[in-house]
């Protein structure tokens, strides 16, 4: 101490005791928790392997998560009741022990499992958007099964009750129409129509007559909706769009996406490779060229369809191909666009301009609301 | 001396002859002698009418060229998955502590050894994490999950005490003409 001057033996004098008259001038921060704000335009679910990711397409901001199991197919929503709905698997032990297949219900405000209800232990569990519907009434959710043979499990997610499980051999996918009824993909080439009565339990169930072959060209399980019904699409790029007339089946005639000299070029990803805008009929496909087979090899293009005319009307090239696309239903509608390495792309959707590109861990499926 | 007295005597010959040769053998030997070198005896016996039969079987298996750590390994053409041989198994065993799933979806490959299309089952090894080595994605001949038996989408961990996906294992079933 001897060698400190008086200069500094002040200076320091001074310093401890300013400081924490310094530090008792600013109020000390508490912590907050954020609630939901009402969803604005464009506003979307990417759904990833550990949740979904709500974020506004228009500003890119994530808003927050829903926390899913790694085994859910896709998230819905029923916008009346302010709720989001998710088949979910766990085990007891994370990777063994006790299965338990439930639906849970989130709150819109807090993004928090407000409810859930016990379905059998049979979920698909894969990340298939059309594994999940939720009829045209807002009441009956359809779950996809699969163990091995395929089931579908009917929910009643108004009044929070299981209703029962329906055996659906060689038809897939849940396609809802008309208010309480909803289509299946079959193997055997045909479409499948499931009504339900009000209680939920099947009413009647219609099949139609084949009108594609599996072997030779088959119709992906990956579909979009359109403004009466459905879009289809085979691995060899012909669309179909099917719709009912209460117990009928209406199937379109098919309309080839490729013209003349474009016969290597065809639909594939590994996720959602179709999306339509249901206002203007346009139809999103993620293409690719290669060889038969290929069709999980993502997009290298997006081709956009009028789907009143049958015509291309646009041809997107991608620096990143594309796994997974989904179009909003907005009247300045966002194409999403999750990548093979994944991120995510926000596109102007008719004019077809790159906005935003936004960090997310590996975008599945996206859900507009 | 007729023909039967000539038999009876060679029979009697035989009888005799055995009999001192094993008592001569029980002086000399001891049991456990015995057994070891007629177990060694029986061993080598089975062993020489076998080997023609032997050479057969291995003509019959299959032959394989290529790296089974591979992606493009023949076995795995329509295979979607880790591979079990890079996570502690083989393309034929799962690795240890998981299970064999009984269910599976099948495809069809060529072997570029003989040029010859196989029928293989994809089995699915389940009850632990999944082993993220060697991720492989083939799709020769895949269809949609609606026809699932064609399809390598799916998880296939039925059957299964514990319904986790851990890494998959590619077995020939035979030819398509067998």
């Amino acid at each position: 101490m001897h060698f400190i001057s008086p200069l500094v033996k002040n200076a320091a004098l001074v310093l401890t005791l300013v400081i924490p008259v310094a530090w008792a001038q600013i109020t000390p921060e508490e912590i907050s928790i954020e609630t939901m704000p009402e969803p604005g335009e464009n506003w979307f679910i990417a759904k990833t392997s550990n949740g979904g990711y709500v974020y506004d397409a228009n500003s890119g901001e994530m808003q927050g998560l829903l926390s899913l199991s790694r085994y859910t197919p896709a998230v819905t929503t029923w916008a009346p009741r302010q709720e989001f709905y998710a088949a979910e698997s766990y085990l007891s032990r994370g990777v063994h022990g006790e299965r338990t297949d439930i639906v849970a219900i989130y709150d819109y405000e807090n993004l928090r499992p407000i409810d859930e209800i016990i379905i059998p232990n049979h979920m698909a569990r894969l990340a298939v958007r059309s594994h999940l519907g939720l009829m045209g009434n807002g009441r009956h959710l359809a779950v996809l099964n699969m163990n091995p043979g395929f089931t579908v499990s009917i929910v009643d997610v108004q009044d929070r009750v299981f209703v029962y499980e329906t055996s659906t051999p060689g038809c897939a996918i849940i396609m809802p129409i008309a208010e309480n009824d909803f289509l299946q993909v079959c193997g055997d080439g045909t479409l499948q129509l499931i009504q339900l009565a009000l209680s939920g339990f099947e009413e009647n169930r219609v099949r139609s007559e084949p009108f594609f072959n599996v072997i030779d060209d088959a119709v992906f399980d990956r579909v979009t909706r359109s403004t009466d019904g459905w879009f289809l699409i085979t691995h060899a790029g012909v669309v179909y769009e099917v719709t009912t007339d209460d117990d009928e089946i209406i199937i379109s005639d098919g309309w080839s996406i490729t013209q003349a000299g474009e016969e290597g070029w065809r639909p594939g990803g590994r996720n959602e490779i179709i999306t339509a805008h249901q206002a203007t009929g346009l139809i999103y496909v993620a293409m690719h060229e290669g060889p038969i087979d290929t069709h999980h090899e993502p997009g290298d293009e997006i081709w956009v369809l009028d789907s009143s005319t049958g015509r291309r009307i646009h041809r997107l090239e991608l620096e990143s191909p594309a796994n997974s696309i989904l179009v909003t239903q907005e009247s300045e509608p966002k194409l999403l666009i999750a990548d093979a390495d994944g991120g995510t792309h926000v596109y102007d959707a008719i004019t077809f301009v790159h906005e935003r590109s936004i960090q997310t861990p590996g975008a599945q499926n996206f859900e507009d609301f | 001396m007729n023909i039967e007295k000539i038999i009876e005597r060679g029979y009697y010959w035989v009888d005799e002859h055995a009999r001192q040769t094993s008592v001569t053998l029980a002086r000399k030997l001891s049991r456990r002698n015995f057994l070891s070198r007629l177990g060694m005896m029986l061993a080598g016996a089975t062993a020489f009418p076998l080997l023609p039969v032997a050479r057969s079987f291995a003509q019959s298996r299959v032959e394989e060229v290529g790296d089974p750590q591979s992606c493009d390994y023949w076995r795995y053409c329509a295979m979607s998955g880790t591979l079990c041989s890079c996570c502690g198994g083989s393309y034929t065993s799962c690795p240890p502590g998981s299970e064999a799933s009984p269910i599976t979806w099948v495809g069809t490959c060529r072997n570029p050894a003989d040029n010859r299309n196989y029928l293989m089952s994809y089995n699915d090894c389940c009850g632990k994490a999944v082993c993220s080595r060697c991720s492989c994605h083939n799709t020769e001949r895949d269809k949609p999950v609606y026809f699932n038996s064609n399809s390598s989408t799916v998880l296939w961990c039925f059957g299964t005490e514990n319904t986790s996906y851990h890494c998959t294992v590619s077995l020939v079933l035979g030819t398509p003409d067998e």
